[in-house]
């Protein structure tokens, strides 16, 4: 068996050699004068990525992770870092917590000194080994909120918003916008969410803002897998009737919700979708764009199809003589998040390389991810430090309006301080 | 009031459509005392192969819809011939566990054929909901009730009436004593697999047009089970009663109690009734009871 | 267990009962034994050894619902639930109240098994497929509680860190560490299934699964044995759970749905009903194999003609898994133990068949 093992990456080295030769050997050689692609001159550095393909959120995973791989590549492809290729251990665990641990300890021994822990489950099953271990594991937008506290959780990095952040930020958003159009009083607020654990963190949170600011909040939930919400939905309308709701959904029930609220006759525009719940599939699957019309979504990430990150990596395509993944515009939300994720990533190592120099361990990745202020790639804002590990939790709103989501609120935070008195408690 | 109603009416078309799910599950189970884990699978083969003739291939609906019948009773015949003749005479955990291991293989297959993003399976029925006072009805549950009870009404007539479905009826009451007579049970097991087919698109196209066809159309599989344990195992007039039943009381559970305990009541209280029920008729409301002499 | 039975005919009911059938069994035992304790975990890769673990705890489960749905006839499509309970038992144990490991496990053992005696009660009433579906409702309602009571969930997403496990001094820290105190649990498992199938108590509970009116005639009081054989099934699964917690590190709802419970009763009737090996067979089968299929896999990654390699993989992988649970019934419905059974018994007089 270990004879077999060793033999394997060499024989796959040789497959894809060959491969690619045969694939050079077909295609004219570009024109020139677009850029030939640097080659990385380093040590390799690993890294190690999680995400679903078969399980309950593979509509979310595949692009996800296509965007993460499309970025990684964009930075090798121009000589990686400091001359350092990333090498990405890819490993798909099908939402499941057993095989999220196998993938961990696969990254583990292949040399990763950080991963993405893809899913809540998964993400609660390798927290307590990634500090053990001193492994950096990053969770964008899910996974546990209190592991923004840097000093409980040395190695767990929510990044850019955790559902506490996502929460208090949808609640600042309706409260604006009851203000803006002159409402008085306070709204009533619906939440409807999923009840899984992801969907129950939030309401903590919820509860203790809506207390203070005095509003009424009801909970719905929705058991999974969330496919059917009639009984939800005619109680929000015909009985709690709501002024907003801030749906946490999903899987397949954001596009469910969509549709049973816009049924029922609740307008969209009353409703705001945190980060999971606001993907292009989400409206597409509800019926459609001019369907969803005015319905918010929560994002941590820009999004769009025309940012300049995205053209780079329709360059570095097109100078491979091949068309980019439609993934990229057809599910450009869930692409962008695995953009995000692979840049901060790319950012921490680049910060963990000038501070310390090669060779870079878990810890000195822990460092330089610690040491991002501002925007990154263009896609994320955060100002992440060793006690805050979530980076201050800035999210964008988007509107479906005229057939894409369109900015409607750029990057805010809403009630930081009730946040923070929860992450450190 | 006005809200009672909402939840009712929608609870009950709701249990109907649930029962379009429990009917597949149950014409395999009376006929070959199967029970079928694959029934979620098998529904979402079907709305991938109704939006792949209608999206890749440019078929209209109505022969796109077709087509997936034709071929979801092909594949109800091979998977009888291929893999569970075999298992004919067998303990029938094994034939259990074949349907276990095909809902594995579906939801692999399906995505490598067809991707994993989200279909929408249109069926070009009004988009605006019927609406009479504040009770919203949107069209496919109307068309899935009627589908719902179109099929029923079929199966009674063919189990009733026609020479097959009471062949059918022989081999579930007694396999030996029906062969004995000269009934070919792999051919009436062939059949019943083939009906399992026709409901699975059935299901696919209602359950398809309400939340688009992807691989969470599977997960109404585990719907079903405490419709067909309220409704009886076997009986196909039970799927309806049960459906109705689960479909109104989690509506109006869910509705007027979510608020007290947190929410979820939808999840369990059918189960709850059903354990309920369970403990009055061990078989179910309408299923067939087991008498045992000593 | 891979002995020859050759020339084997035993004469008293005493000999047929015994656990080791031939002679050399023993030889054969202990060579097992030594393999798996001082070969195994040292030449095989890091990854084979988080495989080995993982299956070693769902050996310790598998043997438990083997026992009530092998041996008893009680079919249960909730035995997550039971594994969730000792699970959660566990961590709550640790975590608060600070006991130490060994307490932790057989406290999660015994809560699981009164919870079963309650889940099982409505098997005095129902039968077959009924019951199973009233075990699924357990499953169910048990992952509800553990969502929405804070007390039993922990607050944080419904998941408890725990620390690793320790006995005295030593730590089971690393993977090899983990892997022995799993392998112990899994010797002491086997043992006792054997034990209690070969016993009194065994035999009551097959006389039930093969006739349950027989049984009671024959003066086997079904009502006890069918409750001690939830309590003993769910004291299994809750040590599994258990074992499960302090070895992955925390104790998450997510862990223990009703994927895992099917996973479950997928092993037993993959591996074979009614037999301790056959649970393992089947355990080892259903963790094992989609891990080794993506190693297999692996190897034509680059002559795929897709652009998702790793995702395709995956999907494939569910393809191949799916095809073989199917295949492997075809050719023998009563499970891989009984096609072990078959081979066996071709070789027992091999090569003079005549």
């Amino acid at each position: 068996m270990l004879r077999a093992r060793r033999f394997w990456p060499l024989a796959l080295v040789a497959a894809v050699a060959l491969f690619l030769a045969a694939c050079e050997g077909g295609e004219e050689q570009p024109a020139t004068g677009t850029p030939r692609a640097q080659q990385p001159t380093g040590a390799p550095i690993t890294i190690g990525m999680m995400y679903d393909g078969t399980g309950a959120t593979q509509l979310i995973g595949v692009a996800y992770k296509a965007g993460f791989e499309d970025y990684i590549n964009l930075i090798n492809s121009k000589g990686g870092i400091d001359g350092h290729p990333i090498n990405v251990i890819f490993c798909e665990h099908g939402y499941n917590a057993d095989r999220g641990v196998e993938c961990y300890e696969n990254q583990k021994r292949g040399g990763a000194i950080g991963t993405v822990t893809y899913g809540t489950p998964i993400t609660a099953a390798v927290i307590g080994r990634c500090n053990q271990d001193q492994i950096v594991c990053t969770f964008p937008g899910y996974g546990s909120a209190a592991a923004a506290n840097g000093e409980r959780f040395p190695y767990g990095f929510p990044i850019a918003a955790s559902y506490w952040s996502q929460a208090g930020a949808a609640v600042r958003f309706v409260l604006d916008e009851w203000q803006r159009e002159g409402k008085s009083g306070k709204p009533k607020i619906a939440y409807l969410f999923y009840d899984n654990p992801a969907g129950n963190e939030p309401r903590e949170v919820l509860r203790t803002i809506a207390q203070r600011e005095g509003l009424q909040l009801e909970e719905v939930a929705v058991p999974a897998p969330g496919t059917e919400m009639s009984s939800q939905v005619t109680r929000i309308t015909q009985s709690i009737r709501p002024d907003w709701v801030i749906t946490h959904l999903f899987g397949s029930s954001p596009s469910v919700s969509i549709k049973a609220l816009k049924e029922a006759g609740f307008p969209l525009n009353r409703v705001v979708a945190l980060v999971w719940g606001s993907g292009d599939a989400d409206v597409e699957a509800a019926g459609g764009w001019a369907f969803a019309e005015g319905y918010y979504g929560l994002q941590f990430t820009a999004i769009g199809t025309d940012l300049p990150v995205l053209r780079e990596i329709t360059e570095m395509y097109r100078s491979q003589g091949k068309q980019p993944p439609d993934l990229m515009t057809k599910n450009n939300v869930y692409y962008m998040r695995g953009v995000a994720n692979a840049a901060v990533m790319v950012e921490g190592i680049r910060n963990a390389l000038r501070q310390k120099g090669y060779p870079i361990t878990g810890a000195d990745l822990k460092a330089g991810i610690e040491a991002i202020r501002g925007e990154v790639a263009g896609v994320v804002n955060l100002n992440l430090s060793a006690r805050d590990h979530e980076g201050g939790g800035s999210v964008r709103i988007y509107q479906v309006r005229g057939g894409r989501w369109q900015l409607a609120r750029d990057w805010f935070q809403g009630y930081r301080d009730v946040i923070e008195s929860f992450v450190y408690r | 009031m006005d809200f009672f109603l909402s939840l009712l009416v929608k609870g009950l078309t709701l249990g109907c459509i649930y029962a379009l799910v429990a009917l597949g599950f149950v014409l395999i189970y009376k006929a070959t005392s199967v029970i079928n884990f694959a029934v979620g699978e098998m529904m979402m083969l079907a709305g991938f192969l109704i939006t792949a003739f209608v999206g890749l291939y440019g078929l209209p609906l109505a022969a796109a819809i077709g087509l997936s019948l034709l071929l979801m009773v092909l594949f109800g015949f091979v998977l009888e011939r291929g893999v569970l003749r075999p298992m004919i005479g067998r303990p029938v955990i094994g034939m259990i566990m074949a349907t276990l291991g095909l809902g594995i293989f579906l939801r692999g297959f399906a995505p490598v054929m067809w991707g994993v993003d989200k279909k929408n399976l249109d069926l070009m029925l009004p988009a605006q909901p019927l609406r009479l006072e504040s009770i919203v009805v949107p069209p496919v549950d109307l068309a899935g009730v009627g589908i719902t009870l179109f099929l029923l009404a079929c199966f009674a007539y063919f189990f009733q009436r026609t020479r097959s479905g009471i062949a059918v009826r022989a081999v579930a009451d007694d396999q030996q004593a029906a062969m004995a007579m000269g009934i070919r049970v792999s051919t009436v097991f062939a059949l019943s697999w083939a009906l399992a087919g026709i409901t699975a698109v059935a299901g696919g196209v209602v359950w398809g047009n309400k939340i688009g066809v992807d691989q969470y159309l599977s997960l109404l599989g585990l719907r079903v089970f405490p419709v067909v344990i309220l409704g009886g195992l076997d009986s196909i007039a039970g799927t309806i009663i049960g459906g109705l039943v689960v479909g109104a009381s989690e509506n109006i559970f869910g509705g007027y109690f979510d608020k007290y305990v947190g929410g979820g009541l939808k999840d369990f209280v059918p189960y709850v009734l059903m354990l309920l029920v369970l403990m009055v008729r061990p078989y179910g409301l309408f299923g067939r009871e087991v008498i045992e002499r000593v | 267990m891979i002995n020859r039975e050759c020339g084997i005919f035993r004469t008293t009911y005493q000999a047929d009962m015994s656990l080791y059938g031939v002679p050399l069994a023993r030889i054969t035992v202990a060579a097992f034994a030594l393999f798996f304790a001082l070969v195994f975990p040292f030449v095989v890769d890091h990854k084979h050894l988080v495989w080995a673990n993982f299956a070693g705890i769902s050996i310790v489960a598998a043997i438990g619902l083997n026992l009530l749905t092998g041996y008893t006839g009680q079919i249960s499509i909730g035995h997550a639930a039971f594994m969730a309970t000792g699970g959660y038992t566990a961590a709550i144990m640790t975590t608060r109240a600070d006991v130490p490991f060994w307490v932790g496990l057989i406290a999660g053992g015994v809560f699981a098994s009164a919870y079963g005696l309650i889940v099982g009660l409505p098997s005095v009433r129902v039968k077959g497929f009924y019951l199973a579906i009233a075990t699924l409702a357990a499953q169910f309602i048990t992952e509800w509680i553990i969502n929405h009571v804070e007390w039993i969930g922990g607050g944080f997403q419904a998941s408890i860190i725990v620390p690793p496990a320790s006995l005295g001094p030593v730590r089971f820290d690393t993977e090899l560490e983990k892997y022995y105190l799993v392998l112990a649990l899994v010797v002491l498992a086997v043992v006792a299934g054997l034990n209690i199938a070969r016993s009194r108590l065994g035999r009551a509970f097959v006389a039930i699964r093969d006739r349950d009116v027989a049984a009671e005639i024959i003066g086997v009081d079904i009502f006890r044995y069918k409750l001690l054989s939830f309590m003993i099934s769910s004291f299994f699964a809750g040590v599994a759970g258990a074992l499960y917690v302090y070895y992955v590190g925390t104790a998450t709802i997510e862990a223990f749905q009703i994927s895992r419970s099917i996973e479950i009763l997928a092993m037993i009737i993959i591996g074979g009903l009614g037999s301790i090996l056959g649970s393992i067979f089947g355990a080892v089968f259903v963790v094992v194999l989609p891990l080794a299929l993506e190693d297999i896999l692996e190897f034509f990654r680059g002559v795929l003609p897709v652009t998702d390699i790793d995702t395709f993989v995956s999907q494939l992988k569910l393809m191949v898994f799916g095809g073989l649970i199917m295949l492997f019934l075809m050719v023998e419905p009563e499970g891989l133990n009984r096609l072990w059974r078959n081979v066996k018994d071709y070789f027992r007089v091999w090569p003079f068949s005549y």
